[in-house]
């Protein structure tokens, strides 16, 4: 078995689907829902950027470990992020061994 | 409401009711007063709310869309055409009509299945129109810095907020006590988030974030401040002035002092409204002149050929 090393910068909806094992409707869905980033060309397709699919493997985790739905879920994982990005400023400042200075 | 409902949700006026949906929950879930405290975005979800309550029911966006801003006036079975004719004087409400009034049967056939949850809740305790009565909710807490000098922090005093509120800003008068620390929080009763069917509003919390200053240095309450020191004067001692955020002070410093060490004058940090005052530590630094006077040069080497002190040795 031959194993891609790369992935396209873009994927398509059916493309998406197929990598993520998810049907084009829900995956159409979680973009309406605003779960996941998509843009939508002239004629309406959506592509997705292949980040995405780590974010619909997380999606998924967290449906079936919560009893949550997914419209909840944007808020959850937006909070979810939002304490990534404040931890890790937390560790890089306590890398530095910082001082306030004020 | 001033604001275009289509330029509320950052959608164009032939977006998909899919994509005024999109914007929607990323706008609602920015803005939701309990995700952000900023009292400015409680009103900017009221807006969001409002704009989607119309924009996402298809009757409502099209009657939005033929009679504008005040279509809630306009009898239900008016003709967009003659109405718009009647007050053909502003002309707008005729263009903006046309554009959005054409397809609308197909556009909105996409409808939501799962969200109607999150959509009924935040439409009932935002004022969103009779869709679910949820009793009396007591509004949302809301936090703002509030940034100071190390002088305010040590002083105290009042100061004058602008904040956004229900009703365009408003000024909240806030007496800051003396001794206030970065990180304290300040709470004002009932100034936060409004509740809905007359339950209690939420609080107004300041919190105190004081400035980066040139020469204090704050640790709490403890200030450090550098101490400039002529080499000379480190090694004799001597009494110098030096500023603290109370006023001048007077620092004794001891024969033989070196760069680094730290003077402690006690009480004369920030002070504390409920305990010990902090105290201000005179940092030495000791310094040389950058030029010599063909004096102080004959000096130091005498003084270097008599001195057996070498900082470097090793013990």
């Amino acid at each position: 078995m031959t194993y891609q090393l790369t992935r396209p910068a873009r994927l398509g909806l059916e493309d998406f689907a197929r990598l993520a094992e998810l049907h084009p409707d829900l995956l159409r869905r979680f973009v309406v829902l605003g779960l996941l980033d998509a843009t939508t060309d002239s004629g309406g397709a959506l592509w997705f950027g292949p980040g995405q699919l780590a974010r619909v493997a997380r999606i998924r985790r967290l449906r079936a470990g919560f009893a949550l739905n997914y419209a909840s879920l944007g808020l959850v994982l937006d909070l979810l992020d939002r304490i990534a990005v404040l931890e890790a400023e937390r560790r890089r400042a306590a890398r530095r061994g910082a001082r306030t200075w004020t | 409401m001033a604001a275009d409902f289509y330029s509320i949700l950052g959608v164009s006026r032939d977006a998909s009711a899919d994509d005024i949906q999109r914007a929607y929950r990323k706008l609602a879930r920015t803005y939701h007063p309990d995700v952000n405290k900023d009292p400015a975005a409680e009103e900017r979800f009221k807006e969001i709310s409002e704009a989607y309550d119309v924009l996402s029911d298809p009757k409502t966006r099209q009657r939005y869309d033929a009679f504008g801003a005040d279509f809630r006036r306009v009898p239900e079975d008016a003709d967009p055409a003659t109405w718009g004719r009647s007050r053909a004087g502003r002309g707008q409400s005729r263009s903006s009509w046309d554009g959005g009034f054409s397809d609308s049967g197909v556009r909105y056939s996409t409808g939501s299945a799962e969200g109607i949850d999150l959509d009924d809740l935040l439409g009932g305790l935002f004022g969103g129109r009779g869709r679910r009565s949820w009793g009396p909710i007591p509004g949302s807490d809301h936090e703002v810095e509030l940034e100071l000098t190390v002088e305010d922090a040590y002083r105290g005093g009042s100061r004058a907020l602008r904040l956004a509120g229900p009703d365009g800003e408003r000024t909240v008068n806030v007496t800051i006590p003396a001794g206030v620390v970065s990180g304290q929080r300040i709470r004002l009763s009932g100034q936060g988030g409004q509740g809905t069917g007359g339950a209690a509003a939420g609080d107004l919390y300041l919190v105190v974030r004081i400035a980066d200053h040139p020469r204090y240095r704050l640790d709490a309450r403890d200030v450090s401040v550098d101490l400039p020191l002529a080499a000379w004067e480190g090694a004799l001692g001597a009494s110098v002035t030096i500023d603290t955020p109370g006023g001048e002070a007077k620092v004794k410093v001891p024969k033989g002092t070196s760069t680094g060490r730290r003077l402690r004058l006690k009480g004369r940090g920030l002070p504390n409204p409920r305990g010990k005052a902090g105290d201000l530590y005179a940092e030495v630094k000791l310094m040389v002149p950058h030029r010599l006077s063909r004096e102080e040069e004959r000096l130091f080497e005498e003084l270097a050929g008599t001195s057996k002190f070498d900082p470097r040795r090793r013990r």
